[in-house]
C-alpha cells in the first residue's frame, strides 16, 4: 500500500499538467468568482429624505448620497425612474431604507447603512422583491469550494484510474500479493494527500488571499474540504469502471457533478418543489457545502455539524467498500 | 513450475471465447500460445494468472488450484499493453512494481540494475517512460516482470515493436531463464517465434487447433515451416 501511496506522489511531481489540474484550476475559477462575483468598485446612490447631517456624512464615505425635500410617495417607482439604488428615510419611529431587490449592488448599501446606525438607532429595510440570495462571492464561497473540490478530485481520481485499466498497470498490481483492499486504500490515501493540500490552499487562498469571510475555524473547513475529497476519489475510482477510456470519465460529470451542484445549496433546498429537495442526502457534496456553509456562515463548530460530518464519513466508507467489491468482480485471485 | 489446464471455458456475453482448453506446461519450459488477434490467447493468459474467472473448468500451479494470492509473488506478468506509469522514470517504474512484491533497498538496486543493463536500459534508468520508444517500453516492462525472479513468467506479445536484434537478444535472454528453471508462457501471433519455444499450441476461435512439442510441429509441417501447419489445420478446421 505505500509503494502505491508513494509512487501517486511521485507521479504528480512529474505531471505538471495534473498538479495544475489539481491545484492551479481551482484557485484561478474561485479568483475569477471572485472579480466577477465580489467588490467591484462600485459606489451605489441613494437618496437621502429627512436623514441628519451627520447620517448622511457617514454614508457618504461609501455611497454617493443626494438630499431630497419630499417623501417620494412611490420608493420603489422612484428609484428605478431615478436610476438610482435605493431611497433612505428617516422620522421618528426610526431609519427605512427601500431597496428593489437583495444583490450585490443593494448589499454594499447595506453595509454602508449598517455601519451607520452602529449607535442603535432603529432601522428597517423594505425590498420591492423580497429573495433569501445574498449574491455575493461570500455568501456563496461554500458551494464553490465544496464542488470545486469535488469535481477536480473526482475526474483526477477516476481518469487516474481508467488509465490504471486501460494501461493494464491495474493487472500488474493484482497480479502482485497486494490484496484489493490495500489497492484501494493505497489509491485513497495517495490522492486524498493531494486533495489534502489542494484542500488546505483552497481554504487557506479563500481566507487570506480573496478574504472571504470565516464565521468559524479554517481547520474545520479544511477537515470537511479533505472528507469531501476522499468521497471524490471513492467516487472517481467507482464510475471509472463503466468507463472505457478517460473520455468517457468526462461524459460523467453532467450526471455526476452537475445534479451535485443543484443540491449544494445554490439553490435553497426547501424551495425545490414536488419533494425533490429530499435527493439531497444521496449526494456527497450536499453534506460537504452544507457542513462548510455552517462553519463559514454561521461559525458553528465541529461538534454543530457532526450530521454532515457523518454523512461523509458514511459516503466514503460505502463507496470504499464498493471499490473493493467492483475490484473483486474483475480478478478472481 | 508446472500448470495444469483443464476444461476451460469462458463466454463474453454470449460469445464464446474459449472452449474446453485442456493442456500441461511443464517446468522449465518455454511454451508459445499462437493464434491471431481475438483468438483467445490474452484471455487464457488472464485465466492463468486468476486475474480471470473461468466459466467452468480449472488451473493448478504447481498443483495449487487457482487463484491463489500466495503464489502470485512467484509469477512474473509482462501485459500487453506496456503496464507502465508514464510520468515515472523508468528507475521508479521498476521500484513501484519491485515495492508491491517487498523488494526493496540494496536488493531492489542489485535486481534492477542487473535487469536494466540485460535489456540494455542502464544510461536511461532516468528516462522518463513518456520519453521512451515503443521498443524501449517493451523492454521496461519486461524488466519489471522480472524484477522479483519469478519462477513462473507470463509474457502477452512480449516482442511486438522491437526490432529484431533487439528481438533476439530477449529470446536468448528468455531461453537462459529457461535454463535457469522457470517456466515461460508466451503468446505470439508472429510464427517465427514458435522456433524459440520449446511447446506451441495453436488457437483459432477459443479452440486449441493444434499442440505439440515445436520439433513434432515442424516433423508434422514435412519439415516446412510452422507456418503452413498453421494455414493445414486452420483449412481443415473451416472445412469440418
Amino acid at each position: 500500500m505505500t509503494a502505491i501511496i508513494v509512487r501517486i506522489l511521485r507521479q504528480i511531481r512529474n505531471d505538471f499538467r495534473s498538479l495544475a489540474l489539481l491545484i492551479i484550476a481551482p484557485i484561478f475559477i474561485l479568483t475569477l468568482l471572485y472579480f466577477l462575483l465580489g467588490d467591484s468598485g462600485y459606489i451605489p446612490k441613494i437618496d437621502a429624505y429627512g436623514l441628519p447631517d451627520a447620517y448622511v456624512n457617514t454614508l457618504s464615505e461609501s455611497l454617493t448620497v443626494t438630499s431630497i425635500d419630499q417623501l417620494p410617495a412611490e420608493p420603489y417607482t422612484y428609484i428605478t425612474e431615478h436610476k438610482i439604488d435605493g431611497v433612505i428615510t428617516a422620522d421618528t419611529s426610526g431609519i427605512t431604507l427601500y431597496l428593489i431587490e437583495n444583490n450585490s449592488k443593494t448589499a454594499l448599501v447595506q453595509k454602508a447603512l449598517s455601519q451607520m446606525v452602529k449607535g442603535g438607532v432603529e432601522s428597517n429595510i423594505m425590498y420591492q422583491y423580497e429573495t433569501s440570495s445574498d449574491n455575493q462571492l461570500d455568501s456563496l464561497a461554500y458551494v464553490f469550494l465544496g464542488v470545486l473540490a469535488f469535481f477536480f478530485v473526482f475526474i483526477f481520481s477516476g481518469v487516474s484510474f481508467v488509465g490504471e485499466r486501460s494501461q493494464q498497470t491495474l493487472d500488474r498490481m493484482l497480479l502482485s500479493p497486494l490484496s484489493k483492499t490495500s489497492i484501494i486504500l493505497g489509491y485513497l490515501i495517495g490522492y486524498g494527500i493531494l486533495s489534502g493540500v489542494q484542500s488546505t490552499i483552497m481554504i487557506l487562498f479563500a481566507k487570506y488571499v480573496l478574504h472571504l469571510s470565516f464565521s468559524g475555524s479554517v481547520l474545520t473547513c479544511i477537515l470537511i474540504m479533505v472528507l469531501l475529497s476522499f468521497c471524490a476519489v471513492a467516487c472517481g475510482t467507482l464510475l471509472s469502471i463503466f468507463a472505457q477510456n478517460q473520455f468517457q470519465m468526462i461524459q460523467f460529470i453532467p450526471i455526476i457533478i452537475v445534479p451535485q451542484i443543484f443540491f449544494s445549496g445554490l439553490i435553497p433546498i426547501d424551495t425545490i418543489p414536488y419533494g425533490i429537495g429530499r435527493l439531497c442526502y444521496i449526494f456527497p457534496v450536499y453534506y460537504g457545502c452544507h457542513a462548510l456553509k455552517d462553519v463559514m456562515v454561521y461559525g458553528y463548530s465541529i461538534m454543530d455539524i457532526s450530521f454532515y460530518i457523518i454523512g461523509l464519513v458514511i459516503f466514503t466508507t460505502v463507496l470504499f467498500a464498493a471499490n473493493i467489491v467492483a475490484l473483486k468482480q474483475e480478478g478472481a485471485s | 513450475m508446472e500448470i495444469v489446464i483443464e476444461g476451460i471455458t469462458k463466454k463474453f456475453k454470449e460469445q464464446s471465447v474459449l472452449e474446453q482448453i485442456s493442456f500441461v506446461m511443464e517446468e522449465g519450459s518455454i511454451h508459445c500460445l499462437l493464434g491471431a488477434s481475438g483468438a483467445g490467447k490474452t484471455t487464457l493468459l488472464r485465466i492463468i494468472t486468476g486475474a480471470l474467472k473461468a466459466d467452468s473448468g480449472s488451473v493448478r500451479i504447481d498443483n495449487i488450484p487457482m487463484p491463489n494470492r500466495p503464489i502470485l509473488n512467484k509469477i512474473g506478468f509482462m501485459p500487453q499493453q506496456d503496464g507502465l506509469y508514464n510520468e515515472l522514470s523508468v528507475y521508479d517504474n521498476l521500484r513501484f512494481f519491485a515495492g508491491i512484491q517487498n523488494l526493496h533497498g540494496k536488493e531492489f538496486d542489485k535486481k534492477a540494475l542487473e535487469l536494466l543493463e540485460i535489456v540494455d536500459l542502464l544510461k536511461d534508468k532516468n528516462k522518463r517512460v513518456s520519453h521512451c520508444s515503443g521498443g524501449m517500453k517493451k523492454r521496461i516492462s519486461l524488466a519489471a516482470a522480472l524484477i522479483h525472479s519469478p519462477q513462473l513468467l507470463i509474457l502477452d506479445e512480449p516482442t511486438v515493436g522491437i526490432d529484431p536484434v533487439l528481438r533476439r537478444q530477449i529470446w536468448n535472454y528468455l531461453k537462459d531463464l529457461k535454463k535457469q528453471g522457470k517456466t515461460l508462457v508466451v503468446t505470439t501471433h508472429v510464427m517465427d517465434e514458435v522456433q524459440n519455444c520449446d511447446y506451441a499450441a495453436l488457437l483459432q476461435n477459443g479452440h486449441i487447433l493444434v499442440k505439440d512439442s515445436v520439433e513434432n510441429l515442424v516433423q508434422m509441417a514435412n519439415g516446412g515451416n510452422i507456418e503452413e501447419l498453421f494455414f493445414t489445420n486452420n483449412s481443415e478446421e473451416g472445412k469440418n
